[in-house]
């Protein structure tokens, strides 16, 4: 019997233990100077991938600013959607900080997802990583340049095979450069992936011809890939081949990729100015501290700071390109 | 293709830093531990210790979590057991026979034979890494949506051995799984069957549906009996027993082999790994054994075959991750962030730059394999305890605690809610006599099966035949399953005749 009382004993402890972690922020709501409790960083995707990364080696750097421990919460699902939402559902006491890849999933949610929130309910403070498309093919291919890409789908539009994610970025990219081709992209072979990385391995396998992805997740595979294009108006990563104005001309229309980084409660500017302001002065100063831009630069994630102006502006600039390519964006 | 400079380099490194041997027991009772909780992943026991390796050397980091890799491996074959309830996805082929062993009072066998097998499986894994690193990473990138789909298929075939006495009801329940893995947003970015709730945009919760599927459902089974082992007399936990399971492992080398080399093979594919390789193993042996009829009754082939093959896909995972810096699964995303965190990128430079590094992990690997055999021991020892409780203190124990890992997996209600469902779902199928198991594996595959028969549409433009014929290993992997189909139809008729011979001889 006094087995089963053991067992029945560290159960009781262990639901007990569970209980008690998930009730603590609940207990903890003493109001005192801002911030008298730990903070909690929302980050709408799953352990691993790249605003994981940077909100977890960021982290310890804003901790140091703000004086009190940073919780990372993964709430990964739906393209963020649940993520975003959970953050909205917080409190708007500074208690909450998003690290998420605004663009292009916040226009993603609100244009396709029929999202209950506005990209206002967000402020970015700061959105260091820009990412760009990157079209590129593997490195034992024929495909030397983006002209071989663009004459051969001219001549058969059908002899390709493109490797993408739907509903990104990278399709609306893509179907610019084929309608400024003459190319029909519903003829094209277009083969869709469910992530970044799945598609990538397919470019660096050669199991697709060609393919158009983020271009900063491709670091790694360098050496398996021949670049042919980056979506930007200079040369990113120091990647070959050409950029964006070369091939569709110095007005050239594209949609940039992720723009990632850190972002509050659009409510907390009225209703929290002085913690708002706390909070989007401790960012600055941990984005600007030399030993995180030492730090995060060895993980090759990004530091710089082109503040709340500026990053609020881009992430508006992408909504607006994006809602012109809505139907593309929509899909199917 | 092994170099002994790096070797003795290896060893250097390792015999340098006593230390870094200091963190191999704790983490794989870490991962011993967390593994066998139900709900609790492999993944998600390495995230936890993550931020801890912060603080260490670049290799007491890795050995510590690769420790806790190989262990949760393992810890979650102890419910599979046990409770019938797999502790990860990756467990799921264990409880086909392991819980009907159990429940005949052969716990303690077993447990051995799992544990053997596991670490059996761990240490062939490595060592056929050892000389396959190259050459797998050289294959894995090449394989295209056509050869993943053929995997799935393959692991289709499972349920035909899953269907029990009904082979209709066996194949309605696959496909009910299958339609199940379908649901959420598919590849091309159409939303089928999420009647208008968001978190099934991911499609169904896999982990919390199987929990529910297979071991609630046999749990609320069993509420009018008293203990999970009827004859009382069975339900000791002995250590020669234990040893004895471990024995009877040995007996059967081909496959312990062929479960390794299925492991480590579907182990090195990204996105399929563990979870898959399992399956394919135990249906494999099921369909090469003589008494192939007797698996899901307890035979113990069935064990040896779903855990050498689990086990073994740590290192085929490994192997891609070194040699590409490409997670295949979860776990090998957080020892590549671990990496990261110590400023080491994965991929074809690492691996050139650093064969010593790669070669004291390998070795660091065959230190936790061996230790793990101790480890599991005593932990399998404790946790066979679990047959003296009173199923009417366990039952209601081991759904709570289900409740929590469901709760702790997704981190929203969605989890329990899943949970529950597909509880009253894994009930309703059981009672009416439909295999809940093959429900199981249309889920599991579902995604996968869907994902990459649509891909190859797209890649192909609809010519699957004239694609099919240009992709090599595509026609390898269905021709050897077309042959080992063939094999047992063979081997089968012999048998009969052979059976009708010597019966009609002894009459």
């Amino acid at each position: 019997m006094s087995k089963t009382l053991t067992r029945r004993t560290i159960l009781k402890v262990a639901s007990g233990g569970l209980a008690a972690s998930f009730a603590m922020p609940a207990i903890l709501r003493a109001q005192g100077a801002y911030p008298d409790r730990p903070i909690n960083i929302v980050v709408p995707f799953d352990t691993g991938g790249y605003n994981d990364r940077l909100a977890r080696a960021f982290a310890p750097f804003l901790q140091e600013k703000l004086g009190q421990p940073l919780t990372i919460i993964n709430r990964g699902g739906a393209g963020a959607l649940l993520g975003h939402t959970f953050f909205l559902q917080q409190p708007d006491d500074g208690y909450t900080l998003l690290c998420t890849s605004a663009a292009p999933y916040l226009p993603l949610n609100i244009l396709t997802q029929d999202a209950a929130f506005k990209l206002e309910d967000f402020y970015m403070v700061n959105l260091p990583s820009q990412d760009y498309t990157l079209m590129a093919t593997s490195a034992g291919s024929d495909i030397q340049t983006v002209d071989d890409v663009i004459s051969r789908l001219k001549a058969d539009p059908g002899s390709l095979s493109v490797g993408l994610q739907p509903a990104s970025a990278d399709l609306v990219n893509f179907s610019i450069l084929c309608a400024a081709n003459e190319i029909d992209t519903n003829a094209v072979r277009v083969v869709t992936y469910d992530g970044g990385g799945p598609a990538r391995n397919a470019v660096a396998g050669g199991v697709v011809d060609v393919g158009l992805v983020g271009g900063e997740g491709f670091l790694p595979l360098a050496e398996q890939i021949r670049p042919l294009m980056t979506f930007d108006t200079r040369k990113r990563d120091n990647w070959d081949g050409a950029i964006v104005t070369d091939v569709l001309g110095a007005d050239a229309d594209f949609v940039v990729g992720s723009q990632r980084g850190w972002g509050l409660h659009g409510s907390m500017q009225t209703s929290n100015p002085e913690v708002f302001q706390t909070l989007v002065s401790a960012i600055e100063a941990a984005s600007k501290d030399p030993a995180a831009i030492e730090g995060l630069k060895n993980q090759q994630l990004a530091t710089d700071w082109y503040g709340p102006e500026e990053s609020n502006q881009m992430l508006a600039r992408t909504a607006k390109v994006m809602e012109q390519y809505i139907d593309l964006l929509k899909g199917n | 293709m092994i170099e002994l400079d790096s070797v003795y380099g290896a060893f250097t490194l390792l015999s340098s830093d006593g230390n870094a041997w200091l963190y191999l027991l704790p983490g794989l009772l870490i991962g011993l531990v967390f593994g066998a909780m139900p709900g609790i992943s492999i993944t998600m026991a390495m995230a936890f210790a993550l931020p801890a390796t912060l603080y260490m050397d670049f290799l007491p980091a890795i050995i510590f979590l690769t420790a806790i890799y190989t262990g949760a491996g393992f810890g979650g074959s102890v419910p599979a057991v046990l409770m019938g309830i797999p502790g990860t996805s990756s467990a799921v082929a264990t409880t086909f026979d392991g819980y009907p062993m159990a429940r005949k009072g052969l716990h303690s066998e077993a447990l051995g034979i799992a544990l053997a097998s596991s670490v059996i499986g761990c240490l062939a894994s490595y060592a056929m890494l050892f000389v396959l690193i190259v050459p797998i990473s050289g294959v894995v990138l090449k394989l295209g949506p056509l050869e993943m789909f053929a995997v799935a298929v393959w692991g289709m075939l499972l349920l035909g051995s899953l269907a029990g006495a009904h082979i209709s009801r066996g194949i309605l329940a696959g496909t009910f799984g299958v339609l199940l893995g379908t649901i959420g947003m598919n590849t091309a970015g159409f939303v089928r069957g999420t009647v208008g709730i968001p978190w099934l945009l991911d499609g169904v919760p896999q982990i919390p549906a199987m929990m529910g599927l297979l071991a609630a459902s046999q749990l609320i089974g069993l509420i009018n009996t008293t203990y999970l082992i009827e004859d009382e007399s069975s339900r000791k936990i002995s250590f020669a027993k234990i040893l004895g399971g471990v024995r009877q492992c040995f007996r059967y080398p081909t496959i312990i082999f062929r479960g390794s080399l299925i492991g480590v093979i579907i182990g090195a594919i990204p996105g399929v790994g563990s979870s898959i390789s399992n399956l394919l193993s135990y249906s494999e042996t099921k369909r090469n054994a003589p008494d192939g009829d007797t698996f899901g009754e307890g035979n113990p082939k069935g064990v040896i075959a779903a855990e050498a093959a689990n086990s073994s896909s740590e290192g085929g995972a490994m192997a891609t991750m070194l040699a590409l810096g490409i997670p295949g699964g979860g776990a090998t995303a957080i020892l590549l962030a671990a990496f990261a965190m110590h400023n080491i990128v994965g991929g074809p430079s690492f691996i050139a730059h650093n064969k010593d590094i790669v070669y004291a992990i390998m070795f660091s690997n065959f230190a936790q394999a061996i230790l793990l055999f101790f480890v599991g021991l005593g932990f399998v020892y404790v946790a066979g305890y679990v047959v003296r409780v009173p199923l009417r203190f366990l039952i209601p124990s081991v759904l709570v605690v289900s409740t929590f890992g469901a709760y702790a997996i997704e981190g929203s209600s969605a989890g329990p809610i899943t949970l529950w469902v597909f509880s009253v779902l894994g009930w309703g199928m059981v009672r009416y006599g439909y295999p809940v198991a093959a429900a199981v594996v249309g889920l599991l595959l579902g995604g996968l099966l869907e994902g990459n028969l649509l891909r190859t549409n797209q890649i192909s433009g609809g010519d699957f035949i004239g694609y099919g014929l240009e992709r090599p290993w595509a026609l390898v992997i269905f021709a050897l399953m077309i042959g080992s189909i063939l094999l047992q139809i063979v081997s089968k008729r012999r048998r009969a005749k052979e059976a009708f011979l010597s019966t009609g001889s002894s009459s």
